[in-house]
């Protein structure tokens, strides 16, 4: 087993866990982003590296947001105890362990397709590429729309 | 393939997530959990097995996601505008009244 592996996987569960127990808006968002970073390295580990770096550009992205909407939405409350946090946090350590223990390990499949990132994109996958890309405008349209709509009311 | 198990505790945690906290953003980032755990699958296997299809899959299960968190967050905006609560058990008891 590699402890690099089971340390990106275990830090993976404790700062997920951490981003939804803590109170805190601003570390709350941190843990978050750090969830998705390790994420992002646990791809690269498994040299799936176009999905680590669209992860990483995502967690940029996410990060950003979520901190703004963080900021302006939430009101400011009274420190979390420390006690919760440590039971947190020893929560959190409780829960990366299964990780470690089942000794993470990427074995290779004996059949293997061997297909280039962009043949796979676009020879299998283009139409969903270019009906994605139509939904997604939508979305963005309607978004737009909606908070018009608001700001006008 | 051990990478399940890794996939199921960060569903779990996001399950708990959903269950435990009122906050929308939580319940946000919960879902933003969810979703990393299952698409972690396509990449980590796609690359196991050798080809790219499994990161192509992952890819367009990731950019759904961001459009999806991206609406979401609107709607929380327009629900926070509206009716200046973040609590999903008091948008629940407006919904009563």
């Amino acid at each position: 087993m590699s402890i690099f592996e089971a340390a990106l996987a275990a830090s993976l569960v404790i700062s997920a866990f951490l981003a939804l127990h803590l109170d805190e808006t601003t570390y709350s968002i941190i843990s978050f982003g750090a969830a998705l970073t390790l994420l992002s390295a646990i791809f690269f580990y498994v040299n799936a590296t176009f999905a680590a770096v669209f992860q990483i550009v995502v967690a940029v992205g996410a990060i950003a947001v979520f901190f703004l909407a963080g900021e302006m939405l939430t009101p400011k409350r009274k420190i979390q105890g420390r006690r919760s946090i440590i039971i947190g946090l020893l929560i959190a350590f409780l829960l990366s362990l299964p990780p470690i223990l089942s000794e993470l390990n990427a074995e290779v499949f004996s059949r293997s397709y061997n297909l280039a990132f962009p043949s796979a994109l676009w020879k299998f996958r283009g139409l969903d590429v270019i009906a994605q890309s139509i939904v997604i405008l939508t979305l963005a349209l309607g978004i737009v729309m909606v908070l018009r709509r608001e700001g006008r009311r | 393939m051990e990478y399940i198990v890794l996939s199921l505790v960060l569903l779990g945690i996001g399950i708990y997530g959903l269950v435990m906290k009122r906050n929308l953003l939580k319940v946000l980032m919960s879902i933003e959990i969810i979703a990393a755990a299952a698409s972690m699958n396509f990449a980590v296997f796609g690359s196991v097995a050798g080809d790219s299809l499994g990161q192509v899959f992952f890819i367009l299960a990731l950019s759904v996601d961001t459009a999806m968190t991206a609406i979401v967050i609107a709607l929380v905006l327009i629900a926070y505008r509206e009716y200046g609560v973040l609590d999903i058990w008091d948008l629940s008891k407006l919904k009563k009244s």
